[in-house]
């Protein structure tokens, strides 16, 4: 195996470990610190597909601001595994079930996949990731969605500033 | 001349004659890791006698001058006691995360090291997205903090890394626009392309005035981010006691204290690089004569100069401004400091595009 | 070209100038809210108007846009529906303390309406789809002092975000599997790749999320119940037509190759939300649960006509969002007065409405006859065009099945007729003054229900400018 296989499947499975920590954690800011460690994981692999750019900004904007605006508010609210609501065993049994289906499913579906099988990623190839490349087409052919983005934020922001303002 | 970048290149050579070339990615490794500890211990040793000094002196008094000749083993005293002291861990706190945190916060500032070039040619990474990996990189301190401040179990440690969580992410957002000033300007984000732009004088003076405002901004929010004086909500001691750091005690309280001083030391050097020159030598234009002359002081002698000039200035501020209320920081960042940076990183493209910086 | 740019790009160029003068009318001196609103009702006016004029088709932005005909006629209902709900909220808005922030939010989820029925591409489809919830989700928040409309919106931004990323997960498939975000290659790449099908029902699921189609539905009324009357006819009738719209535009063209596979899940779940909706808009009490599960069934009877798959089946849904504009809002349009005057919203309190207010009666009466689908009102037309395209694929039974719901909703319907006419009661609700801006808006919305069905130039409009599979 070559470094960058061990990389791979050292990430994926810090990546899936975390996720699954994310969900059974009884504490949840032990939740959002795995999240965390998920967000990392996925960054690597970001690294290894040559994409450095979308690696560090999602560093900058999930792992950096988000997850530490989540940290806050759990933190401030105080929530611990006391104060988690108990569920129901029904609904338990429910999700299992219906994910268990979903998982079957998609399990099924990928093995019949054909010919999306033998696609193989490019490994620390391509230059699409890097951030001149990137700004082209950010700039060039997703001129619209990117100006469309912008407007998402105001019209957020300006939904935020209305709910939070009260008096 | 003596020159670091040789001695590196011959190490480098040295290791390839012998190893594969995996063998020489551990080796320069073990090497780097070496380095970088000794720096921080170094590091830590000098910048807290330097700030008992400087403090001393604002305030007209001799600072530590028992432990040897003006007191500079009074840092080295002061560590031996903490590695001896007894580590406490509060009864309620969430032990995994409390003897965690400290270890995250020095990770951080250890990962920030990579990118900076010391001397010329003694970089231990550049990577081409410096400035992002730096942003990205220091953004990260705050988890830290926060962890630190929220598994204490003290409510004055959760007041202190909420406000320093706070400072940290609404801080950031100037500090970044005002390093896009000069990735602006480079069109660069790499840090070696950053330096190399200044060969024919620093951008503090090639930029013009808008170049001046970038640095007083980031000055400031880098001051704002480290949790220095007058922005240390985050421990203001007479109403926090220590903030998020009240619970540590021994080694893990150290590690928290280096952390500081190595930001501080980060931070600067990140300044002195971005808008000094890092390395280089003070040049102006094609003054051949002068230039030369310039040239034969050391780089690594120029990074020093300037990165502890920074850090003096920083230090300078914490004894001579008062400690402002938590409003008036969030107030200064969000309606004065960040409109100023947009704005000015709009002139600074101007600027750039129509080439009217030197 | 700059001409030709502004000319494609009208519609969204005159909702981004309104919503940069609604800014900036926020920012400038304090206006009293009359004023505000006088000033918004001008500039949606004239925008409805604008965008009837110059009807060009044509393709920019390397395809992620790009209009015909069709579309400008679909983006002119929506605004139509804007410009009367804005009307119809006159009397609720007047006390309240955001209306340019209202109004902002609305028309920035018009403009990702706008973008996403012109998508070309399934980025700017899905970020069109973002645009068009998330704001709402605040504005369903808007009754600030009440914690139902706090928890409508958390409802709708929960159930929103869950969906969007169920289409996210299915875009993020066929971009996997074909390789292509563009409308016009995707057909190609398709074919019958399960992995390609698992893709489609992901994606099916986070739209049939957006337009509540059956077993994605259960959000529907507890949003509509808690959210601002303004906002519940917002959602109910304009954000559910643009999804229908591009849904079909979607199934139409893009999902072409995997037709058997959506034909069978449209039939299932357009018999299963016909019959949810009617069993549960019979025992609802509150007019806007009613409302909510009304439009439940009939966004099945919608499924039916898209099933069709014909030229027909696409105007047939065009022309029933009309009138459904219509219809809805003549209905939303009495309750939102008696709400914001009253603060009565349950059927109870309905009873003997006739005695003190005949008006109001009358048009409560034919928005919902229309809805029902009695024959004189355009109602009955749009559903029997509807059933229509859908029998065109041979498949009676299912066509009867939807014909015989047609029938249990009249029973519910006309309950409430009874109520308001026959009913007697010793408190019914006083008589409610309608300011001049809601009667104009209750006046077109029954002009509407009257007329559309009649004028059959706009259904052969309509079907002109449609196309089938």
């Amino acid at each position: 195996m070559s470094t960058t296989e061990i990389l791979f499947w050292f990430l994926s499975a810090l990546a899936l470990v975390s996720a699954t920590m994310v969900l059974i954690s009884k504490n949840p800011v032990h939740s959002i610190l795995w999240l965390i460690i998920v967000f990392f994981a996925i960054s690597g692999h970001y690294i290894l597909l040559n994409a450095q750019f979308l690696a560090i900004v999602n560093l900058i904007v999930y792992a950096g601001a988000i997850m530490v605006l989540f940290l806050f508010v759990v933190m401030l609210m105080n929530l611990n595994s006391d104060s988690e609501p108990q569920k129901n065993n029904r609904f338990k049994i429910a999700g299992a079930i219906s994910g268990g289906c979903l998982m079957l499913i998609m399990i099924d579906v990928i093995r019949d996949a054909g010919e999306v099988q033998n696609a193989k990623a490019l490994v620390k190839e391509g230059n699409i990731g890097l951030i001149k490349n990137l700004g082209m087409v950010l700039f060039k052919d997703y001129v619209i969605p990117f100006e469309i983005s912008s407007v998402l934020f105001l019209a957020a922001m300006v939904g935020a500033v209305v709910i939070g303002k009260r008096n | 001349m003596f020159s670091l970048q040789g001695i590196t290149s011959g190490i480098q050579s040295f290791l390839h004659a012998r190893f594969s070339a995996s063998g020489v990615l551990i080796f320069e490794s073990l090497i780097v890791i070496l380095l970088a500890t000794t720096l921080f211990a170094l590091l830590g040793l000098v910048l807290v006698w330097m700030e008992r000094k400087v403090a001393a002196q604002m305030q007209i008094r001799l600072g530590p001058n028992r432990v040897g000749p003006m007191g500079i083993f009074q840092t080295s005293a002061d560590t031996l006691k903490l590695i001896l002291k007894e580590g406490l861990t509060p009864d309620g706190a969430d032990k995994l995360l409390f003897n965690l945190a400290p270890f995250v916060v020095m990770v951080v500032a250890m990962l920030l090291l990579a990118p900076i070039a010391f001397a010329k040619g003694f970089q231990v990474w550049d990577i081409n997205i410096g400035v992002l990996y730096i942003t990205a990189v220091s953004s990260l301190s705050v988890i830290g903090i926060l962890m630190a401040g929220w598994a204490s179990n003290n409510k004055y440690s959760l007041l202190g890394a909420m406000r320093s969580g706070a400072q940290i992410v609404s801080y950031e957002l100037s500090a970044g626009l005002s390093i896009l000033t000069i990735v602006v300007l480079t069109g660069s984000l790499q840090l070696g392309d950053i330096i190399n732009a200044q060969q024919n004088g620093w951008w503090l003076f090639k930029g013009h005035i808008p170049v001046i405002i970038a640095f007083v901004i980031f000055i400031i929010a880098a001051t704002a981010e480290t949790n220095r004086a007058p922005f240390d909500m985050a421990e203001a001691e007479s109403e926090l006691t220590a903030g998020f750091h009240t619970e540590y005690s021994g080694m893990k309280f150290a590690l928290f204290f280096l952390a500081e001083y190595i930001n501080i030391f980060i931070v600067c050097a990140i300044a002195a690089t971005l808008f000094l020159g890092g390395w280089m030598p003070l040049h102006i234009g094609n003054w051949q004569g002068f230039n030369h002359l310039m040239d034969y002081i050391p780089s690594s002698i120029w990074f020093f100069a300037k990165t502890f000039a920074l850090i003096f200035l920083i230090m300078w501020f914490r004894w001579t401004f008062p400690r402002l209320r938590v409003d008036q920081l969030l107030n200064l960042e969000w309606k004065y400091l960040l409109p100023i940076s947009l704005f000015n990183l709009l002139l600074v493209t101007v600027i750039a595009i129509l080439g009217w910086h030197f | 070209m700059s001409i030709d740019f502004l000319m494609l790009l009208k519609q969204e160029m005159m909702l981004i100038v309104i919503i940069f003068i609604l800014m900036f009318l926020k920012l400038g001196k304090d206006r009293s809210n009359e004023s505000y609103m006088t000033i918004v009702n001008a500039l949606l006016l004239a925008n409805v108007v604008i965008g009837f004029f110059g009807n060009e088709e044509g393709v920019l932005f390397a395809e992620m846009f790009r209009t015909n005909k069709l579309m400008v006629l679909e983006k002119n209902i929506l605004n139509l529906g804007m410009l009367i709900i804005s009307m119809q909220s006159f009397v609720w808005l007047k006390t309240h303390k955001h209306v340019p922030e209202f109004y902002i939010l609305l028309l920035s989820t018009m403009l990702g309406m706008f973008f996403m029925i012109s998508a070309g591409n399934l980025l700017m489809f899905y970020l069109g789809l973002e645009l068009s919830t998330i704001p709402l989700a605040a504005a369903a928040n808007f009754d600030l002092a009440k914690r139902r409309s706090s928890e409508a919106a958390m409802k709708l931004i929960f159930s929103s975000a869950f969906s969007s990323s169920l289409l996210l997960f299915g875009i993020s498939l066929i971009y996997g599997t074909t390789g292509t975000l563009i409308f016009s290659q995707i057909p190609l790449h398709l074919g019958n790749n399960p992995l390609q099908i698992f893709a489609f029902i992901l994606l099916l699921a986070g739209l049939a999320f957006k337009i509540s189609v059956a077993p994605f539905h259960l959000w529907t009324a507890d949003v509509y119940e808690g959210a601002p009357v303004a906002v519940t006819s917002f959602l109910s009738v304009v954000s559910k037509g643009a999804v229908l719209f591009v849904f079909v535009s979607v199934l139409y063209t893009v999902f072409k190759p995997l037709a058997g596979a959506w034909y069978n899940m449209l039939f299932i779940l357009s018999l299963l939300t016909i019959i949810i909706g009617n069993l549960f808009a019979i025992r609802q009490d509150n007019f806007k649960r009613f409302l909510a599960f009304s439009s439940i069934a009939q966004v099945g009877f919608i499924l039916v006509g898209i099933s069709g798959s014909s030229t027909f089946g696409s105007a047939s849904v065009v022309y029933f969002v009309l009138i459904y504009v219509f219809s809805n809002l003549a209905a939303f349009g009495v309750i939102s007065l008696v709400s914001s005057i009253t603060g009565n919203e349950s059927i109870s309190n309905y009873r003997g409405f006739y005695k003190t207010n005949p008006v109001l009666s009358w048009i409560l009466t034919l928005a919902l006859f229309s809805l029902a689908g009695v024959p004189p009102t355009a109602g009955f037309f749009g559903k029997f065009f509807l059933l229509f395209a859908g029998a065109g694929k041979g498949n009676y039974w299912f066509i009867t099945i939807a014909a015989l719901n047609m029938i249990i909703s009249f029973y519910y319907y006309l309950r409430i007729v009874k109520a308001i006419f026959m009913d007697e009661n010793d408190h019914p609700i006083p008589r409610v003054l309608i300011p001049l801006m809601p009667r104009l808006a209750l006046y077109t919305c029954i002009a509407g229900v009257l007329a559309v069905g009649f004028i059959s130039y706009i259904y052969d409009y309509i079907h002109s400018l449609s196309r089938g599979m």
